[in-house]
């Protein structure tokens, strides 16, 4: 294996980009991943935080503290992972990382792997999805994508600026990946618009340091209020309604009341901010 | 990149592969064994070392990607009054996190000497004890000045 640092965006060709390396190198380690080559992209990703535009190389330390970072975001930065990888980890490596579905990552042949079979959907599935759960089950584990969706962020890629939520794509048949990122193509900034108020509710199997059984990010701007979900779907979920047409699986029904009761606690914060 | 690691105030040549973390460059060929391993997967916190200051895991940090950075292990806290207040409180048992659980402890109370509980708890919520040693490490912390 190769490591060489990023001098430009125009030669991570058949290179695979590290950051902060949270993400890359436990999936590395458990031969989930295989790289020739990896390129270290922290000389090229803007880190710093001004007003609306945050550098996606900024780490979730760095975003958990500054005030002129959204309420929301600030939070869901602070309740995720633990606090040496919120000093390691960057915002786009974050909204990049692959699912925690156990099978996932024990390799067994999912469809997220190019298989035929959701084992989760059969088996163990009590963190797992509640909604476009029929073709692979796994819970998106981003409390951050979540938060950027529901505050309608928008990305700066090298090669193209879409809102936050057109990063993502639920995976099918066809084509089983998650995001919509190409090949070579880097997150350099994020634009979060202003908004008159925003909360991030998390819930979770204990208080720190756990991934989102649910998480309900709500961003209001005016009369109109954006709610968006962790873990609850494969990708993050922008909600619509009031997940009455939720399809739970049979472990995880809980689910759908615990999202419905934070939806009301987020709803009910912003409207007393 | 370096194949250059500034630890503890010494700068050591090292020749690990590309590939290889901090941890096992630290401990295999610098001969640090004061950082620990135990879930060599970025959870439990261990393997916590400063990197210009900031807890960060070992076991999943490339070598090669430090460069220039301070690295600060244990072995560099020796003299640390946190690591006589650990003792003193008897905020172990087996032994094994007590490392990493110095590292970020000390990290806190460069930032804020004083820490509440709550900060406390927040800042050494990557540390895990399969011993359940969590009270007396609060206790250390809470009284490392003492």
């Amino acid at each position: 294996m190769e490591l060489r640092q990023a001098s430009s965006a125009t030669e991570l060709d058949g290179a695979t980009p590290v950051h902060g390396g949270t993400e890359v190198v436990p999936l590395l380690r458990a031969g989930l991943l295989s790289a020739d080559t990896l390129i270290d992209i922290r000389p090229i990703v803007p880190r710093g935080i001004s007003r609306e535009r945050i550098g996606a190389g900024a780490t979730l330390a760095e975003l958990e503290c500054d005030p002129q970072v959204p309420a929301a975001l600030r939070e869901a930065c602070r309740l995720a992972a633990s606090p040496q990888l919120r000093n390691m980890g960057s915002l786009a490596g974050n909204l990049l990382q692959a699912t925690r579905c156990w099978y996932w990552r024990l390799n067994w042949p999912c469809r997220l792997h190019g298989g035929d079979e959701c084992f989760a959907q059969e088996g163990e599935h009590r963190e797992h999805a509640i909604v476009a759960n029929d073709f692979c089950a796994s819970g998106h584990p981003s409390d951050v994508a979540a938060t950027l969706v529901a505050l309608d962020a928008v990305l700066h890629t090298s090669t193209r600026t879409l809102p936050v939520a057109e990063l993502y794509r639920l995976p099918t048949e066809d084509n089983r990946a998650t995001t919509t990122l190409e090949p070579g193509e880097l997150i350099l900034e994020v634009e979060v618009p202003p908004c008159d108020a925003s909360v991030y509710l998390k819930a979770m199997d204990r208080k720190r340091w756990a991934f989102p059984l649910v998480g309900v990010a709500a961003a209001r701007s005016g009369d109109s209020t954006r709610i968006a979900l962790a873990g609850v779907a494969p990708v993050p979920w922008l909600l619509d309604g009031e997940l009455d047409d939720a399809t739970p699986l049979p472990g995880n029904a809980y689910k759908v009341e615990l999202a419905q009761a934070l939806v009301r606690r987020a709803k009910t914060a912003l409207a007393s901010a | 990149m370096s194949n250059t690691l500034n630890v503890n105030d010494h700068l050591y040549e090292f020749h690990s592969p590309a590939g290889t973390t901090l941890a096992e460059t630290l401990r295999d060929e610098l001969a640090l064994t004061g950082t620990k391993v135990a879930c060599a997967e970025g959870h439990c916190g261990a393997c916590t070392v400063l990197v210009d200051g900031s807890p960060t895991l070992a076991c999943i940090t490339l070598a090669h990607s430090v460069g220039d950075a301070k690295v600060t292990t244990i072995e560099g806290l020796r003299e640390h009054p946190m690591v006589e207040s650990f003792v003193r409180s008897d905020a172990l048992q087996c032994g094994f996190c007590t490392p990493g659980q110095i590292v970020s402890a000390v990290a806190l109370v460069e930032a804020k000497a004083v820490p509440t509980r709550d900060e406390i708890r927040h800042a050494m919520a990557g540390n895990l004890c399969r011993c359940g040693a969590y009270p007396k490490i609060e206790e250390a912390i809470r009284t490392w000045q003492d």
